[in-house]
């Protein structure tokens, strides 16, 4: 099994040696041993928001008016969701998609996702986008305007919807990685 | 290979026998003996293939260093249930707010109730989770002069927690000096779940 054959009471020693394998087991023991114990098991992750809020003035630097962009305004309605695309007060598009969840059941418990949703937010972007280039580093803002009474997963189910699309985008150390074209915000009233 | 020796088998010679196979023992056949003793061959120390034993520590240790992470587990508070979501970010070091069916909570202090906020049924500044998120800030602040104050806080929201309540916080840690405000959420693959 293991220990290093010396070739007994022979002269010569013999050309074949077996290594001892019993530390290497041993090693591997404790790793698996270490790894399992400081193993995570419950992955989470995060949705991004952002709260648009501007940041400091900055005194050194002149501003200059910027001629507003278009914005996704996305309205979670009873029975459809609105996308509304506006620049400024101006409505530039707007239509409606019907509120088609689907259900999928995972420990006993309901997830929503709306995947029509999802591919109608796509060709939205595809049509109205301000922000595609991969050196482009802004994106596109979609302001989000739901009932009060909406439930928290059914919010998430729409940004799961909003991430889908992404583009490429390019980082200073050179390295292109896939980000979702939009950036979310709540509406207040 | 005694046994072939003595001609008539007396049962009541000796009731300890020698250690050994017993197998087929009673077949007065000489091949078979022959067969059943390993052709004269076997050794009494046999060693165990530890080949494939190591295989599986091995595929056991590269799976476990694969779903390794160095940043350790992140505390969700057990009343709150996170919604699912595919499209996600890995989560980083952020001050935590969660939000479960009737408190609000700091990194697991008290910060606020969610039923004042429904009972109000408007969107309002939780002036306790404020001062505290600001009190945040300015600690961060002190302990890190030289770097710009990244203003990351996460959210974890129980998945039943109405909109209201939602946007009150996210309004609240927005004005404390928290613009990115993230949402906590269980991971689902991409196939469906």
């Amino acid at each position: 099994m293991s220990g290093v054959d010396v070739g007994g009471e022979s002269k010569k020693r013999s050309t074949n040696t077996e290594i001892n394998m019993i530390p290497f087991i041993d090693l591997l023991m404790v790793t698996v041993a270490f790894l399992l114990i400081t193993a995570v098991w419950v992955t989470n992750s995060r949705i991004n928001a952002d709260a648009q809020v501007p940041g400091p003035p900055n005194p050194t630097v002149e501003l200059q008016p910027v001629p507003p962009e278009k914005v996704l305004n996305l309205h979670i309605g009873e029975n459809e969701f609105g996308l509304v695309w506006k620049q400024g007060a101006t409505v530039v598009s707007e239509i409606k998609v019907p509120k088609t969840q689907v259900e999928t059941e995972q420990a006993d418990r309901k997830i929503i996702r709306f995947p029509e949703l999802a591919k109608k937010l796509e060709e939205e972007w595809k049509q109205q986008k301000n922000h595609w280039d991969p050196s482009d580093r802004k994106l596109d803002q979609c302001i989000l305007h739901s009932d009060n009474r909406t439930p928290f997963k059914e919010i998430v189910a729409v940004l799961d919807a909003l991430y889908t699309t992404k583009r490429d985008m390019k980082f200073n150390d050179g390295s292109v990685k896939q980000i979702p074209v939009f950036n979310m915000t709540f509406s207040v009233r | 290979m005694d046994h072939f020796s003595r001609k008539h088998h007396n049962p009541h010679a000796h009731v300890i026998h020698k250690p050994g196979s017993r197998l087929m023992h009673s077949v007065p056949l000489k091949f078979v003996w022959s067969k059943v003793m390993g052709h004269g061959a076997r050794s009494a120390n046999t060693s165990l293939n530890l080949t494939s034993y190591i295989d599986f520590l091995m595929v056991t240790v590269i799976f476990l260093l694969m779903s390794f992470s160095a940043s350790g587990e992140i505390g969700v508070d057990k009343s709150v249930k996170l919604p699912k979501a595919e499209n996600v970010e890995d989560v980083i070091d952020a001050p935590m707010i969660a939000v479960n069916g009737n408190q609000i909570l700091v990194d697991g202090q008290l910060a606020g109730s969610t039923r004042a906020i429904e009972e109000l049924g408007r969107l309002q500044k939780l002036d306790e989770l404020f001062s505290m998120m600001k009190n945040k800030r300015e600690l961060w602040k002190q302990l890190q002069p030289n770097r710009p104050f990244p203003g990351v806080c996460i959210l974890q929201v129980d998945e039943n927690v109405p909109a209201l309540v939602v946007k009150s916080v996210f309004q609240t840690a927005a004005f404390a000096g928290y613009p990115n405000v993230s949402f906590m959420v269980g991971k689902i693959s991409k196939s469906g779940g």
